[in-house]
């Protein structure tokens, strides 16, 4: 048994889908995936029952900004790509950043960029995305 | 990248001062674990430069990641006692000036704090005050 710490983390992407690159400077990663269920209760049954449908994700990436910090800014900046194809590529890392390995790998779309400046503090970047057709979990 | 250089971090600290203080008028200054017999009844400035805790900043171990170094400079101003504190406060402000959220060479000074005035001055015989600087620097992986 291991466990794992969060600074073993990283967070690979591509904006248009091509090779995954690491984006430098992520200081934490959430993904929160969802199914569906749909009632398949009868007249007659005493206890509801259900089957499993649609699965989706969503979550977010937060980052200490740096824009010289390799693949930031197609990261940040791909919220305002137009008519979104969905086309963008994660990997989501627990620990490494060996593709296929401890990871969740998903295209999806980037909806909400949000940067702050505070003072007395790092500039911070805040992104969150939802995911766009298969999950493909390698957490084992 | 590559891990961060403590005694460049302490070079761009105590060069700063040491230029400052070169210039008119001169006042001597001594930094850690330098031997110094100061002149009876006349200015002289302690540098001390300390790092304390550091922090991760971002993820990725140690490649393509981010560190917070965390540090004080501690400046002690030592001037003739029995005086007045003006031409102490003068080397103060000269000192707090030179670092007050100031960012050179990579390094993040913070608000200065002081010149702050000591009861006891140490070495005895001087009035003695201080000027602390909380910095940081991110040392990239």
């Amino acid at each position: 048994m291991a466990t794992i710490r969060g600074e073993q983390g990283a967070v690979q992407f591509s904006a248009s889908g091509g090779s995954n690159a690491t984006v430098v400077g992520t200081r934490s990663w959430s993904l929160t995936t969802t199914k569906e269920t749909l009632d398949t209760s009868k007249q007659g049954d005493t206890f509801r029952s259900f089957v499993g449908s649609m699965v989706s994700g969503s979550g977010t990436v937060e980052l200490v900004y740096d824009p010289d910090a390799t693949g930031q800014a197609a990261f940040l900046e791909d919220v305002i790509t137009a008519a979104d194809p969905a086309d963008a590529s994660f990997e989501l890392f627990t620990t490494g950043t060996t593709t296929g390995s401890d990871s969740v790998v998903f295209t999806g779309i980037i909806t909400d960029m949000e940067i702050t400046s505070t003072v007395g503090e790092l500039v911070v970047v805040s992104c969150s995305f939802v995911t766009s057709g298969t999950i493909a979990m390698n957490l084992q | 990248m590559a891990a961060a250089d403590l005694n460049a971090i302490r070079a761009t600290i105590e060069g700063r001062l040491a230029t400052e203080l070169a210039g008119d008028p001169a006042i001597p200054v001594v930094f850690h674990n330098m031997a110094f017999e100061p002149t009876p009844n006349s200015s002289f400035v302690q540098c001390l430069v300390s790092f304390g805790a550091n922090e991760y900043l971002s993820q990725g171990l140690t490649t393509n990641s981010q560190n917070r170094i965390i540090g004080i400079v501690t400046i002690n101003i030592f001037s003739a006692k029995g005086v007045g504190p003006g031409a102490n406060f003068v080397i103060g402000k000269r000192i707090r000036d030179l670092y007050n959220r100031v960012i050179v060479s990579g390094v993040f000074f913070d608000a200065a704090t002081g010149p702050e005035a000591l009861l006891s001055a140490a070495p005895e015989g001087y009035f003695q005050t201080q000027v602390r600087v909380t910095f940081e620097s991110i040392e990239e992986l």
